[in-house]
């Protein structure tokens, strides 16, 4: 069962590595070795692995830049890592760029094997909760509609903003799996793609509530005191501008005048546009939606 | 449409002059409702309903109604502007469901503007 | 009205028409040109004015003399009287209508009255929808001139002639900008419209897309000609869904009418034109950036030179106009330069439109020529404050890149040239009307926090500049503000403006230099005295109930949320200053103006946490 695991040991000390491959090949784990970062990069493009242990100081690229590779790149690769200085900030360091583990040096073969187990018990449990996550969220219809898209733009030049509009019509926003999708699409690089949607308020990266709220903050609608019903709903709703209530029914936002200032203040709910409202006014409206 | 040469566009012009006059559009009154952004978040939709269901209702047939843009005096949408036959269009605003049914009543079927919710009478200068 | 000595206004509405202006018309234009008027005197047809019973009528101006029932014989003895002797020909004036109209005639309200329409020629009239109704309007008449008769220099000389200026913010000359482009040589042109309309309070634009498209769209057909372009793109703002979705229609029935496409109205000129959805981003209105947009990647400007007119969008010349702008194209290509200088002044000439909202009466888009005072537009079409009680304490102009005039300067001209030595500039013509109860250091705040929040991030005095400012002023009105705060805005604000290469940033300071400079005062005591006067800045104001005018209503009682107001009936009030989050919800209550504004009481709370702490 081990053996389907491979497993790379990156440590500057040759005798790490190899005490790694005696204890953990005994197991039955598929394991190599490599001694720095750099090599590690470089043995990672090639192949995959289910498993990095890495040491954190290593000279040139260093632990951390490592597992900030792998997290960008390999993003399902698991990382434990071992350290001479378990102190609580390098570890917090690691745990912040996302972690499983680590094993401290020098080790037993003991302790090794037993947080192998526990990393390759981690990765097993979550692998295929997040893969049906992920087709969960976005059903073949609405992956097919994207792809439609993108044919009819493809070749028509700088036509990343239209598309992403479009999709993000479909899917309600533009999460960075839609977004490379578009950009594998488009023959863009995920950071064109990217770019452009966190230039545009217009896009999002977040899901919207089943009704989206939007309050303008126009010029008009300032002088008309607009902040005092936002303020009511960011209270009576308990979210933030640009966030989506816990019911999932309501999402705030707010926009650089509408244009519709003879009305002012002005609240668009979805695609409705209300005009002269107030902290009252614009609760029972919200209400109505409810 | 077929494609549209200068000839094509005075005719157009000259034939839609008279429609505009009523007179051969077999029409006896126009009724715009001002349907901009505005006009539609104060509830012009509201207004072309009622309109629509008076003419339904009475079985109308020699008025018409026609959306228009943004009439310009915002504040107080929605507005139609109602023309009769050979008389200077008036301009109504502020109006609601019951206002609108009133006005077509007295001013589009009985002919005499509604003093109370009327704002002005006649056209903007064009120059 | 420069050129002519007078100009003769025809009722050209259905009453008249029917009662034979017409006619009238032929036998004046005779009778001027018999006389050797004809380059003096002008006459323009105009909309009905309401005086049917007594048509045909005409007014002429500048006399404003009012005549009716014109008949085609009256007119020699007319013009004579009139014209040569300079006697206004009795017989025929109006004459005091016995029966006074029970509703108002455009001329006695002063909205309708100071107005000119050009730009809103169509508004409320025609069916946007509708092609035909366009066309009955004149409409396309002036493209198939352009397209037919007039060689691009021709019309790139009436552009020119006109003086008309981009109505978007700069006031660049638009014949000037035409010509470049159009000497400019290149395999492909692109004429292009700036429909991302970006400063908040102006809404012109949207109203011209939303009810009269195909103006925009004959004015785009006469400038591609101009320039020699082929490709138009019209950018719009995606916060104007019904816009984009009127002037898809236009376009659409313009390709299936050939008045888009391949061959216009068979005069051998093709231009296609499609619609790009912005994605909201202020800056995308400034032109190098709204180009960088349409090539699909962030809308960030770029140095100028070169100028679009000679590298633009996909490198190719490119002119970018502005929907008010294309909207008087047709129309002065039809009547000609002359007709255009007619209204305005020397070098502001023609009609702007103003959205005219906030604090004032009338809100709404009026268009009015240039020139006429700024007092005219707030207090005779605007009809003043909105609030009885309230005084008007300033209007902004120009949005984010303008500033606030105050009530000593509402007697300028309003031209491009006379709004800037104010402080603010035209910009778009959004005019939006502040009174008393508007805190101007929060206004600065709000339009720094929306150029703070806009900057694209390229030119670091703009990105971190406006930042630090923002953080001044948020610093000022919760009461942090120190001694030499003005100063440093002040001379930060002349770095920003100094080295940031687009509009956005070199006009991102306007605002609070304009305050500073009319209302500096008001920083003052927010810095100095910890007092918000309009009552706005909560950390920096207490309400107080004077108890000789409090009739003891209980308005404010009952609308206050902290129940910090007591009080018996018809005695007065108070309010538990302790209590009190400065919610302003019994100032706005009172209908007898008995709650007064004072400086924030900052010892007393000091002390009564320090004895919260101590029983602590």
């Amino acid at each position: 069962m081990a053996d389907d695991v491979k497993i790379l040991v990156v440590d500057d000390e040759p005798i790490i590595i190899r005490s790694c491959e005696t204890v953990l090949k005994s197991e039955g784990f598929n394991v190599e070795g490599v001694l720095g970062g750099k090599e590690a990069i470089l043995r990672m493009e090639q192949t995959s692995y289910d498993l990095v242990f890495t040491d954190l100081k290593m000279p040139e690229v260093d632990g951390i830049t490592l597992i900030r590779w792998i997290k960008q790149k390999r993003p399902d690769t698991g990382i434990v890592i071992i350290t001479g200085y378990p102190s609580q900030d390098t570890i917090k360091d690691a745990l912040e760029v996302g972690i499983i583990d680590y094993v401290p040096k020098p080790f037993t073969p003991a302790v090794l094997l037993d947080v192998t187990q526990r990393a390759v018990e981690w990765i097993r449990r979550k692998a295929p909760v997040e893969k049906k996550e992920k087709e969960g969220e976005f059903p073949p219809s609405m992956l097919q509609e994207i792809d439609r898209v993108i044919t009819q733009y493809k070749n028509k030049p700088g036509s990343s903003i239209p598309v992403l509009q479009r999709c993000q019509q479909i899917v309600g926003y533009l999460p960075p799996e839609i977004q490379k999708h578009i950009a594998k699409g488009l023959n863009l690089t995920p950071a064109q793609v990217h770019s452009v949607v966190s230039f545009y308020s217009f896009f999002t990266m977040k899901p919207r509530g089943d009704h989206n709220i939007r309050i303008c903050l126009g010029t008009a609608c300032y002088v008309k005191r607009v902040e005092e019903s936002l303020n009511k709903i960011k209270e009576e709703l308990k979210i933030d501008v640009g966030d989506v209530t816990q019911d999932k029914k309501f999402s705030l936002e707010t926009v650089r005048c509408l244009g519709a200032c003879g009305l002012a203040p002005v609240m668009v709910i979805d695609e409705e546009t209300y005009g002269a409202v107030n902290p009252k006014k614009v609760m029972e409206i919200i209400e109505g939606y409810a | 449409m077929a494609r549209l040469t200068l000839d094509d566009l005075k005719k157009i012009k000259e034939k839609q002059k008279s429609t505009f006059t009523l007179r051969e559009g077999g029409y006896r009154a126009k009724i715009t409702v001002h349907m901009g952004t505005c006009g539609i978040a104060a509830g012009a939709r509201d207004i072309m309903t009622a309109l629509m269901d008076e003419i339904s209702l009475g079985k109308v047939e020699d008025v018409i109604t026609t959306t228009s843009g943004c009439a310009g005096l915002c504040a107080r949408e929605p507005m139609v502007t109602v023309e009769i036959m050979n008389k200077p269009p008036v301009k109504y605003g502020d109006l609601t469901d019951a206002k609108i049914r009133e006005i077509f009543k007295e001013h589009i079927m009985g002919g005499t503007p509604v003093d109370k919710y009327a704002l002005v009478i006649g056209s903007e200068t064009t120059y | 009205m420069e050129k002519y000595r007078a100009n003769l206004l025809m009722c050209a509405g259905t009453g008249c028409v029917a009662s034979g202006t017409p006619k009238v018309r032929d036998a004046l234009k005779a009778e001027l040109e018999k006389r050797g008027l004809a380059d003096e005197i002008k006459i323009v047809l105009t909309g009905c004015n309401g005086f049917c019973a007594e048509g045909p009528v005409m007014l002429v101006y500048p006399e404003e003399i009012f005549y009716q029932k014109l008949t085609v014989e009256d007119i020699p003895t007319l013009v004579e009287e009139h014209f040569l002797k300079g006697r206004p020909y009795e017989k025929l004036m109006f004459k005091d209508v016995e029966k006074k109209h029970a509703i108002p005639l455009m001329n006695d309200i002063p909205f309708f009255k100071h107005q000119v329409l050009r730009v809103l020629r169509n508004k409320g009239l025609i069916d946007p929808d509708s092609l035909d109704e366009y066309i009955a309007r004149d409409g396309y008449l002036a493209a198939a001139k352009a397209l037919k008769e007039m060689t691009p220099q021709d019309i790139i000389k009436t552009i020119k002639d006109s003086g008309l200026r981009g109505r978007g913010g700069a006031g660049f000359p638009t014949g000037l900008k035409w010509e470049f482009a159009s000497k400019s040589q290149a395999d492909q042109k692109y004429m292009l419209c700036n429909g991302d309309e970006g400063d908040p309070g102006a809404f012109m634009d949207r109203s011209v897309m939303e009810s009269d498209p195909h103006s925009v769209i004959e004015g785009m057909i006469i400038g591609a000609k101009a320039i020699g372009a082929s490709k138009g793109v019209i950018y719009v703002r995606a916060e104007y869904p019904l816009a984009v979705q009127r002037l898809q229609r236009a376009i659409d029935m313009c390709n299936e009418s050939g008045l888009l496409g391949e061959n216009i109205l068979d005069s051998g000129f093709t231009f296609d034109l499609e619609i790009y959805l912005g994605a909201g981003a202020f800056v995308c209105g400034e032109e190098t950036a709204l180009m960088r947009s349409i090539e699909g990647q962030r809308g960030m400007p770029r140095p100028r030179p070169p100028f679009p007119a000679h590298k633009g969008l996909w490198d190719k010349p490119s002119v970018l106009n502005n929907v008010e702008t294309l909207a008087q194209i047709a129309p002065t290509i039809l009547n000609g330069a002359e007709w255009y200088r007619a209204l305005g002044t020397e070098k502001s000439a023609g009609t702007k439109v103003f959205a005219i909202t906030g604090d004032i009466k009338n809100v709404g888009l009026v268009e009015v020529p240039m020139g006429i005072p700024l007092r005219t537009i707030i207090y005779d079409i605007g009809g003043g404050i909105n609030k009885k009680k309230k005084k008007f304490k300033s209007v902004q102009m120009g949005g984010p890149s303008g500033g606030c005039i105050p009530e000593q300067l509402l007697d300028i001209p309003v031209t491009y040239e006379d709004v800037v030595k104010t402080g603010a500039i035209m910009g778009s013509g959004g005019m939006v009307v502040m009174d008393e109860d508007t805190c101007m250091v929060s206004t600065a705040k709000f339009f720094l926090e929306f150029t703070a929040d806009e900057s694209c991030g390229k030119c670091t005095p703009c990105r971190v500049g406006t930042k630090v400012m923002l953080d001044m002023l948020t610093d000022i009105t919760e009461g942090r503000g120190k001694d030499g705060d003005i100063e440093t805005l002040e001379d930060l604000s002349r770095d920003i403006i100094g080295t940031s290469l687009c509009g956005l940033g070199q006009t991102a300071p306007n605002p609070v230099l304009s305050t500073i400079r009319y209302f500096r005062h008001e920083y003052e005591s927010h810095i100095k005295d910890h007092w918000c006067q309009a009552g706005i800045c909560s950390k920096l104001c207490s309400f107080h109930i004077v108890e000789e005018l409090c009739k003891g209503c209980g308005a404010c009682l009952r609308g206050c949320p902290q129940q910090a107001v007591v009080g018996e009936k018809k005695k007065p009030h108070r309010i538990i200053q302790e209590l009190c989050i400065q919610c302003r919800t019994c100032y706005d209550a009172c209908k007898f103006g008995s709650i007064e504004i004072k400086p924030a009481i900052r010892q007393e709370k000091t002390a009564l946490a320090a004895k919260d702490e101590g029983g602590k």
